[in-house]
């Protein structure tokens, strides 16, 4: 068995409940991913709950260099991928005495049918 | 990359000059960042000896976790002393990803540890012999260390900025801890309260020494001028230990307890406390492993590194996975 | 039946004096081991498992905590007087779980033992899961109720010991030598972990636990699983080598145990500290 050495680097990721996304918390070193699993929650999540974490090991992760940071930068004229570019559309709707159904409003619509019954 | 300009192709000079000019407009350095070797190595020393500190602070503490009066103190200063390793996990990856490059690890730490190239900081050199002092570390020392921890939140080093962040969170709980044990026994009877005060007595002069030399001109030497420079910190040694005595000074008399140096006081006109000055040439001897307790901490975590060597060795011939 | 408070446990002696040697069983237990592993810290093989380690003890200091409170709710006394105010001879823990973790004192010399930490943990662990399960149909609500807060913690207790008892005993050589060491110390005194003293018959015709035989049985089921995974076998026998301590005989360990423990309590039992 060709061991590669007790202090191993993992990165540890942690989702705090089922809704909440992968978070990166810390690196842990150990001879393992078993072991890395079972000392990741104590070292880095002993005040925070968790559903679920993940250990990687770190030399399978692709990171940028310094260079491939800059290729990250991009020009702020893209209005048209997102909200801001129709922001018209809330007095166009003023117009026909609709409201504008915004992100904060088609958020809103889950699971919300009980409290929008017409009957109560 | 096949970029025409590459940052790899810059001289070490335009290098440098890029550096500065990141650090200067606030951005984070990250661990696999060009760095002038001199950010490297300050950031190894200063980073390698916090880390190990505070492993080496667990053991004052440590002693009395079985002793702790009640079951509720008793996991108090479990947790408190646990976090302390935990700090010191923290602290010792983000140095050891710095000294990567040079090929080392952890190991290395523990050995120049033991050979004592690897320093620990003054306090934890000192001895813990009653109770009062596991509350006076988590009140004093802990917010000694809450006092020059805070100032290096903002360190230009992204990773050791991050973990400060984490245990400056866990420091306050460390700081409460601390207090509440200290407010019982100066509430507490005539014994309780003559113990607290015979803490602070013993530990006075180490508390005055944890914010290290005024100047190099104490000592002969200092890294503060360079970890300014750096924007690793921003307040000298000397500004720190005001900051703790302003913060600190007012809730120690609040308790009824005496300050061991009755000439203190704060000066109005310069606005500083004015104080008796430590030792100096003890602390020197001190942190060269000379101190009270030095031996025999180092001693413990010798003992703990050798007798476990197998478990690592064991370990480390097992491929990943089972 | 089912008892549901204190005032009523009371009520019938026989029922109240099974009951709190069961109670001080449970705590002790757990006061014990939590305080040995407590000894461990600053010390493990591995800071990060140092760390990991630390949250057990308290856990399992935590969970001797709600048994004295327990106690203390039976007219027992004081929770932190029970902890820190008994003889020796009133402790009702087995005596493989106050044995010292090696040579040496925590603050001198310390030469601790992983192996027979890892295979004391992983053992009693599985044992506490089983008697917690048992437990949680007990005909004292507050210890079923216990109970079942208990074992919500043992998952990461017993995750975390399988890991360290498979790996070292898959990984040949020297570790597997001192694990198989180590297993044997263990069981010399295992026995003494499951049983439940002299007032045992009374304790499973009250309906609070079920019986030392079911229990072991069970325990014995898990443990031979565990084995054969890792190409080994429990020892045949299980003994009390060191004393009875559900009946009050134990070692000199947890004498100095005892005092260490009780060092500043002592100082000023009534003081607040």
């Amino acid at each position: 068995m060709a061991g590669e050495g007790f202090y191993q680097e993992y990165e540890v990721f942690s989702r705090r409940s089922d809704t909440s996304p992968m978070q990166y918390q810390f690196s842990l070193l150990a001879p393992n991913a078993e072991l890395a699993l079972v000392m990741a929650q104590e070292n880095f999540l002993r005040r925070e709950s968790a559903s679920d974490i993940w250990v990687v090991k770190r030399s399978n992760i692709r990171k940028m260099t310094l260079d491939e940071k800059e290729s990250l930068q991009r020009l702020d004229n893209k209005e048209y991928r997102n909200t801001k570019g129709y922001g018209y559309l809330k007095k166009k709707w003023r117009q026909y005495e609709q409201g504008m159904l915004d992100e904060k409003e088609i958020m809103s619509w889950g699971g919300k049918q009980s409290d929008e019954n017409p009957h109560s | 990359m096949d970029n025409a300009i590459s940052f790899e192709m810059l001289t070490e000079e335009e290098k440098y000059k890029h550096f500065i000019e990141r650090i200067e407009a606030k951005s984070k350095i990250e661990a696999d960042d060009w760095m002038p070797e001199e950010y490297r190595k300050t950031l190894i020393k200063l980073i390698s000896m916090h880390g190990i500190s505070e492993i080496m602070g667990a053991l004052p503490e440590k002693e009395w976790v079985p002793k702790a009066p009640s079951l509720k103190r008793k996991l108090g200063i479990m947790a408190k002393v646990q976090d302390e390793m935990g700090h010191g996990q923290l602290l010792l990856r983000v140095a050891e990803d710095l000294m990567k490059p040079y090929g080392k690890n952890r190991e290395n730490i523990m050995q120049d540890l033991f050979t004592g190239e690897l320093k620990f900081h003054n306090v934890f050199h000192m001895e813990a012999p009653t109770w009062a002092d596991a509350g006076l570390i988590g009140w004093l020392v802990d917010g000694a260390a809450i006092i020059t921890q805070t100032n290096m939140l903002d360190a230009s080093y992204g990773p050791y900025a991050r973990a400060l962040k984490r245990i400056c969170a866990e420091e306050v709980f460390h700081a409460q801890h601390g207090e509440s044990i200290i407010m019982a026994l100066a509430e507490g009877t005539a014994e309780q309260r003559a113990m607290v005060q015979d803490s602070l007595n013993r530990w006075w002069e180490a508390l005055l020494m944890f914010f290290g030399p005024g100047d190099s001109s104490t000592t002969g030497t200092s890294k503060q001028d360079i970890t300014i420079k750096y924007h690793i910190r921003t307040k000298t040694n000397e500004q720190l230990r005001q900051d703790f005595f302003t913060k600190y000074i007012p809730r120690v008399l609040s308790l009824g307890l005496k300050l061991p140096d009755e000439s203190m006081r704060f000066d109005d006109e310069s606005g500083k406390w004015l104080y008796r000055q430590p030792d100096w040439s003890r602390f020197k001897e001190i942190i060269k492993n000379k101190g009270p307790k030095s031996e025999s901490r180092l001693r413990l975590r010798k003992i703990s590194y050798e007798t476990n060597e197998w478990v690592r060795e064991a370990l480390s011939s097992r491929s990943s996975g089972m | 039946m089912k008892i549901l408070t204190p005032e009523e446990a009371i009520k019938n002696n026989a029922y109240k004096n099974a009951l709190t040697e069961l109670l001080y069983q449970l705590a002790d237990d757990d006061f014990i081991l939590s305080y040995r592993g407590s000894e461990w810290l600053g010390l493990a093989p591995h800071i990060e498992e140092d760390v990991a380690f630390s949250s057990i003890n308290q856990d399992t200091m935590g969970h001797a905590a709600m048994f004295y409170q327990l106690l203390e709710n039976l007219g027992e006394g004081k929770m932190d007087g029970l902890a820190h105010n008994r003889p020796a001879n009133r402790w009702r823990n087995a005596c493989l779980l106050e044995k010292v973790n090696g040579t040496g004192h925590y603050l001198n010399e310390p030469k601790y033992d992983w192996a027979f930490a890892v295979c004391r943990h992983y053992f009693y662990t599985s044992f506490k899961k089983i008697r917690m399960e048992s437990l949680k149909t007990s005909s004292y609500q507050p210890l079923a109720d216990a109970a079942v807060r208990v074992s919500i913690e043992l998952f990461y207790h017993q995750l975390h010991w399988k890991t360290w008892f498979q790996q070292l005993m898959l990984a040949g050589g020297e570790a597997k030598t001192r694990m198989e060491k180590a297993i044997q110390t263990v069981c010399n005194d295992f026995g003494g972990v499951l049983g439940l003293g002299s007032l045992g018959e009374s304790m499973v015709t009250f309906s609070l636990i079920d019986s030392e035989e079911t229990i072991k049985n069970r325990w014995n089921c898990l443990m031979e699983s565990i084995f054969e995974g890792v190409s080994s076998s429990l020892p045949e026998t299980l003994g009390s080598m060191n004393g009875d301590g559900r009946n009050g005989v134990h070692t000199q360990d947890l004498e100095a145990a005892l005092k260490t423990l009780s060092e500043v309590y002592q100082l000023d039992p009534t003081a607040t500290w």
